[in-house]
């Protein structure tokens, strides 16, 4: 990281609402400044070295770092790159490190932040440019590693019956392990997954304790020992739980990562 | 030239895009997604309340049945479905939800026994069966007779989206994300794929494959208030248009949600109203039953969204410094049904508005919410003037929604069209003389001609700013092409689209970053966006009568004398700054359910000459047959169009199979068999 | 038993070669002996700190050791046979940890800067104990390679000379923070890797644990503080005839030592 550079909103007016961001226009300022200092690299460009870039803006009432983004991008920055899809917090594009923790800049509010707001790209993943990360690759790679898809019964199942019942709670459960966006801000604040570029990850663990509860997932704990019982597995794990701490859907990954590790080991001389 | 080769080339990875796929791959062809963002990231993530189908497993669901399904999507749409699909779809839906849940979606299941639930602002004691324990369970639903509406908690779009981009792994389909389709390639008569940009790298390359399909999503960020996710921008919309010979239908028919949180636009679900909540005014007064007296906060979502208007207009919003609003009261349903039901909704409120929902009400005001319009269609998804271009999705018009569609039926909607159409793609791909043949010439053609386009923006010396432009189009559609709509706005809507158009042939950038250039993109998604916002402008002009959610304050009653017909929209060349409109007639002499009263809204509207005979020949017919299979068989025959491996009855609590023979499960009427891979 | 389901066979890795158990085996052994390494050094703790209440009371947990109360002799073999045996513990459990530390000094600065951004508390106790592991690795070594070859030289003099006249008094020192933070946090670590002691709520579980963690560790560190003052003060004391060995006063008349 070499230079920095400081963008300034036209400071005579409030700058215009982004068209992106919901707040009708003008927004309504709060009077208050904010500083957001932005990391600046694409790999695209020869010769562009990675650096912080500030830019300054002025606060609305309810401002999100999506609105914050999508303003500087709008009227300071055109170049400058991020994710955001659902802006509202349920589809896992936008995590990123601000002010060194991973979390889902959509739901931020500045307010909570600030006034000086270090945003970074999320570590692990390959960068794309400045804030944007590729995830998916890595997930959809998670997925076929961890085969993390439903084994249901090869049997053929007549579709025009009446499903195979399942008990309530059972299904509010899996629910609750299901929620998981892969946002990868549990694979972020991961010292071992920072460490060891092959480790799962809390997010895999999660995946293959989510199918092991689901009775329509035919496999055995010998099945999902092929898949986590190694070093770069569920024995990886140092146990560091910032994945549970970070996790924007509060899975419990604690709890789950330590039922895996139960299980796994279990088979160690099953 | 970077050309891939696959033999589906499926643009688009929401939930009908996957499920298309997964049909084709699992018929043995290749497929190959495109998608904007990684798949699991669509907008079918952001579906919270739920997917209808007709199981009748909870109490208040006890005979549904495909009949009563289809009612309700028909009144619905004010009668612009096409009821031959809605048929399709409503004997599909079951089998779809009973499929996903072989696939492991956690659906919300029936707990038997006694349960207390909130019906119309009372708390009432439910007692569920025994034989329904277990099964998926059903929520009450806007516009729906019965409790009919599937969901896992309120992330149902979620963790179906997730079991379905699952499969797709399984199933190895490939998924090329970051990538965006920017033209089709054809040759007028028959689509040989498209020409898309990789979002990372920025270059073009042609993807080529015996079949294409568009199932890109709506198109709700024409719309500076939306629910919609930032991505769902019309792109799939826009090429099909651009094609010249595909056509667009019924884009005019744009859906506004009820219960956008205020002002951000965030969606908090149906469900809310559906499991209890209230709309309140500034005096706290529920107001819905003053409009509505039968259906209340539960009449479809046209009907909501403009009695909320039409009350604050009276002047009964709550002021806020960003404007007017109404409430949304969920504190009644309790702490313990909001932080588990609910708990999206709860999120969204906590993060977004430091609101508490257990102690405090939401401020809420209808948003764009949903595109009825789309690529027009056979019942198959094969578009009928491009052969080989297949759509299918919110993205599509085959036309199930007609002007409204009903809550949850439309990732209904997403997975059963992914599985019909998909057969029909296979269909497609398995026929000899449909394989692709064509010409490189053609290929670069298109590819050079792209590229011209995005040099031209890069160093054109362009004047205008994209971003700006498009901050004015969306400004303009939500203030004149919004929920009331008046023959006034309208003109002035669409002569300032039309200025905006041709000022956006000279659009200049500020910078030249290679790679994905954000700028660039905004740039060239805003000349695309523009046509598709004239394209509903001109047609909300030109459609003199209100129909669905397509209200016409000047041309209040709905007009089927005139106006029972679809519109089709194409652009006939890159000079127009107004799209060329046809009009395809609905046929009342083949409708199982000729055009009536919807049973809520307005009772205002003029009857076609044809509806009266066919009336009294329904009710002829319906005399006739005793047997509700037979009836429908008389009344409008439908089978013929279902793929072989989806047609069959659905079995429920109340309409038992026969116990099979062997025990394997096959009755002659369910010929069906899921394939685990 | 039926060791593969049909299902993973369909997918293709019943072909595959099974995985090795080890790394089972070993993540089990890993917390296993850093468990009995944690358990016995409350035990030690209690045991050296028997200085505190009085000489012979210390005096008198050695003999019990060295067998005296059951063979009416000492045998400081038997101390021998016990230190060899946390010996092999210790380097099994050293072994087995140091897998997880850092292997290229890259690793190692990725971590420091992720610890220093994130500052959360569990990333940076991990560091902690990476750091006291490997200092206990040499200083316990010494320690326990004294242990072993003098196995006699335990007693509240013969200690208490060599803390202060054999001058391994800082090393206890150093060596005394370095365990203490260690061992509470391992066991803290083991508790949560394993899921002990968790009725619902993970979240509240942890936060108990964390404080019984902090009280534990504060606790055996001013029980060790005291008892090395002690040692240091008796050794202070006993200096000019340090190699004296210590004989209580019941055992004097007839004592042959
Ligand atoms: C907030 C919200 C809540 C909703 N709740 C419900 C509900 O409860 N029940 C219900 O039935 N319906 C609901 N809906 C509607 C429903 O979610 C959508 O209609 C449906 O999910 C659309 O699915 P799709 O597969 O057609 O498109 P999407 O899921 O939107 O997927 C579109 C895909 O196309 C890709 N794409 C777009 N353009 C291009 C391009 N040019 N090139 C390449 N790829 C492209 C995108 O990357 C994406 O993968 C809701 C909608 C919203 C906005
Ligand atoms: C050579 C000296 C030692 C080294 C290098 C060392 C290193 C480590 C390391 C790196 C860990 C973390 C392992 C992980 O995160 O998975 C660990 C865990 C642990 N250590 Fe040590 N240690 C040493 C000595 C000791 C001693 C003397 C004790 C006894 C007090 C002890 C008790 C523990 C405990 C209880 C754990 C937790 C076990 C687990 O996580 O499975 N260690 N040790
Ligand atoms: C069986 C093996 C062991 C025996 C017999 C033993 C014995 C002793 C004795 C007798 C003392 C008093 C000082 C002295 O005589 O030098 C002592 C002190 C100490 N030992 Fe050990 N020890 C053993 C193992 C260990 C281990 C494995 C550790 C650390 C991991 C350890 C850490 C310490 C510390 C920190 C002190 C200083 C305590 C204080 O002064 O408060 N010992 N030990
Ligand atoms: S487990 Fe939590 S933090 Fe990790 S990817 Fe899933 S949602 Fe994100
Ligand atoms: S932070 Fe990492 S080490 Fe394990 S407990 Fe979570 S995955
Ligand atoms: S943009 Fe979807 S979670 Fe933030």
């Amino acid at each position: 990281m070499t230079t920095t550079t400081i963008v300034k909103a036209p400071s005579t007016s409030a700058p215009p609402a982004p068209a992106a961001a919901a707040a009708p226009a003008g927004g309504v300022a709060t009077g208050a400044k904010i500083r957001v200092h932005a990391l600046r690299y694409n790999p695209q460009e020869p010769g562009s070295v990675p650096h912080m870039q500030t830019y300054e803006l002025e606060q609305t009432e309810g401002m999100t770092l999506f609105i914050a983004l999508s303003e500087i991008r709008e009227t300071l920055d055109p170049t400058l790159q991020f994710d955001f899809v659902c802006r509202a917090g349920i589809c896992g594009s936008c995590a990123m490190m601000v002010n060194g923790r991973p979390t889902l800049a959509c739901r931020t509010l500045t307010r909570d932040v600030g006034p000086d707001i270090t945003l970074a790209p999320l570590p692990v993943f390959e960068l794309i440019g400045d804030l944007s990360v590729n995830t998916g690759r890595w997930m959809r790679g998670t997925s076929e590693r961890l085969e993390a898809w439903l084994h249901g019964d090869p049997q053929a199942r007549d579709i025009c019956r009446i499903e195979e019942p399942m008990e309530p709670e059972l299904a509010e459960k899996l629910n609750e392990l299901d929620r998981c966006v892969e946002c990868g801000c549990c694979v972020a604040a991961c010292g071992t997954a920072r460490m060891r570029p092959d480790f799962v990850g809390a997010v895999g663990m999660a995946k293959i304790a989510r199918f092991r509860l689901d009775p329509r997932d035919k496999r055995t704990d010998d099945d999902y020992y092929e898949l986590v019982g190694t070093d770069d597995g569920v024995f990886g794990c140092m146990s560091l739980l910032a994945c549970h701490d970070v996790c924007p859907k509060d899975l419990p990954l604690q709890t789950q990562i330590a039922f895996l590790r139960r299980k796994m080991a279990g088979k160690g001389w099953a | 030239m970077k050309v891939v080769y696959t033999d589906v080339l499926v643009i688009g990875g929401g939930l009908a895009g996957l499920r298309l796929a997964i049909a084709a791959r699992r018929r043995g062809h290749d497929a190959l997604i495109l998608s904007l963002v990684p798949p699991k990231r669509s907008h079918s993530k952001a579906a919270q309340g739920g997917m209808q189908a007709s199981l009748g497993n909870v109490i208040k669901g006890q005979g549904d049945n495909e009949d009563v399904h289809f009612e309700d999507t028909v009144r619905g749409s004010d009668w612009g479905a096409d009821q031959e699909v809605v048929r399709m779809f409503v004997n599909t839906a079951p089998k779809a939800v009973r499929e996903l849940a072989a696939w492991g979606v956690p659906w919300s299941r029936v707990r038997k026994g006694d349960r207390q639930v909130v019906i119309n602002g009372q708390k009432v004691t439910i007692t569920e069966r025994d034989e329904a324990h277990g099964l998926v369970a059903q929520r009450d639903f806007g516009g729906t007779k019965k409790w009919r509406t599937c969901y896992v908690s309120d992330c149902t779009g979620h963790a179906m989206l997730q079991a379905v981009g699952d499969q797709a792994i399984a199933a190895a389909i490939p998924v090329h994300e970051r990538t965006e389709a920017l033209a089709l390639i054809h040759d007028g008569g028959r689509c040989y794929g498209a020409v898309v940009r990789d979002l990372v790298t920025g270059t073009l390359s042609a993807y080529l494959a015996k079949a294409t399909a568009i199932t890109t999503g709506g198109a709700g960020r024409l719309y500076r208030v939306t629910t919609n996710a930032v991505i769902c921008e019309g792109i799939g919309h826009a090429i099909a248009l651009e094609t010249g010979v595909a056509a667009l239908g019924n884009m005019e028919a744009v859906q506004f949600h009820p219960t956008g949180i205020f002002p951000a636009g965030i969606l908090v679900t149906e469900g809310c109203r559906g499991d209890g909540g209230l709309l309140k005014d500034a005096d706290g007064h529920r107001f819905m039953p003053d409009y509505e007296p039968e259906k209340k906060e539960l009449a479809s979502r046209d009907v909501v969204s403009r009695r909320m208007e039409e009350h604050i207009a009276k002047g009964k919003g709550v002021k806020s410094r960003f404007g007017d609003h109404l409430w949304l009261d969920i504190t009644l349903l309790g702490e313990q049904h909001i932080r588990h039901n609910l708990r999206e909704v709860y999120e969204i409120c906590h993060y977004f508005m430091g609101v508490d929902p257990v102690k405090d009400m939401i401020p809420v005001r209808p948003a764009q919410h949903y595109t009825m319009g789309g690529v027009r269609t056979k019942p198959s998804g094969e578009s009928p003037t491009l052969k080989g271009l297949f759509s299918a999705g919110e993205a599509a018009c085959w036309d199930m929604h007609g002007f409204n569609r009903l809550g949850g039926n439309s990732v209904a909607e997403t997975v059963v069209a992914g599985m019909i159409v998909g057969e029909y793609v296979a269909d497609f791909c398995d026929r000899a003389e449909n394989d692709v043949n064509i010409p490189t010439g053609v290929v670069r053609e298109f590819l050079e001609r792209e590229q011209a386009k995005l040099d031209r923006l890069a160093q054109g010396g362009g004047s205008e700013d994209a971003a700006k432009l498009k901050a004015r189009m969306q400004e303009i559609m939500t203030a004149k092409v919004g929920i009331f709509r008046r023959g006034k706005d309208l003109e002035e809507a669409v002569d300032e689209l039309q200025e905006l158009l041709v000022r956006s042939r000279s659009i200049g950038l500020r910078s030249r970053a290679p790679g994905p250039n954000p700028e660039l993109v905004t740039a060239y998604r805003t000349q695309k966006m523009l046509r598709l916002a004239l394209t509903v402008a001109y047609g909300a002009l030109t459609r003199t009568e209100s129909r669905g959610a397509h209200f016409r304050e000047d041309h209040p009653r709905r007009d089927d004398a005139q106006w029972l017909k679809r519109t089709l929209a194409t652009w006939k060349s890159d000079a127009d700054t107004l799209p060329t409109l046809d009009y395809e007639p609905l046929d009342i002499r083949r409708m199982e359910l000729p055009p009536g009263w919807r049973g809520y809204g307005a009772k205002d509207y003029t009857d076609h000459p044809d509806t009266a005979a066919r009336q009294a020949e329904v009710d002829a017919l319906k005399e006739k047959h005793a047997d509700r299979f037979a009836r429908q068989r008389a009344l409008m025959p439908y089978d013929h169009l279902l793929p072989q491996r989806l047609k069959g009855r659905n079995e429920r609590i109340d309409e038992r199979f026969p116990a099979a023979p062997g025990g394997a499960g096959d009755t002659p009427e369910s010929a069906f068999a899921w394939e685990s891979e | 038993m039926a060791s593969t389901s049909p299902t993973i066979a369909g997918a293709g890795l019943a072909e595959r070669p099974r995985r090795s158990r080890v790394p089972a085996r070993l993540d089990l052994l890993q917390s296993a002996t850093g468990l009995v390494l944690a358990l016995f050094m409350w035990g030690h703790m209690f045991f050296v700190s028997t200085i505190l209440v009085s000489k012979d009371f210390m005096w008198t947990v050695t003999k019990m050791f060295e067998g005296y109360f059951i063979f009416g002799r000492p045998y400081p073999g038997i101390v021998s046979v016990i230190v060899f045996g946390i010996l092999v513990l210790f380097v099994a459990h050293a072994f087995l940890a140091v897998r997880k530390l850092p292997i290229s000094f890259r690793q190692w600065q990725m971590y420091r800067g992720h610890m220093k951004v994130m500052k959360h508390e569990d990333t940076t106790l991990w560091w902690v104990q990476a750091v006291t592991g490997f200092m206990l690795f040499f200083l316990v070594t010494v320690h326990l390679y004294q242990m072993l070859m003098h196995p006699g030289l335990i007693g509240p003099y013969e200690s208490a000379d060599r803390v202060w006249t054999g001058r391994w008094w800082p090393l206890y020192l150093v060596m005394l923070f370095a365990v203490e933070l260690h061992g509470g946090i391992g066991l803290y670590r083991l508790a949560v890797k394993w899921g002990w002691f968790e009725r619902g709520d993970a979240d509240a579980t942890r936060a108990t644990l964390k404080k019984a963690k902090w009280v534990l560790t504060v606790f055996f560190l001013v029980l060790g503080l005291a008892t090395l003052a002690a040692y240091m003060k008796i050794g202070y004391e006993h200096a000019d005839r340090a190699g004296e060995r210590y004989v209580p006063a019941s055992v004097q008349p007839g004592a042959v030592q």
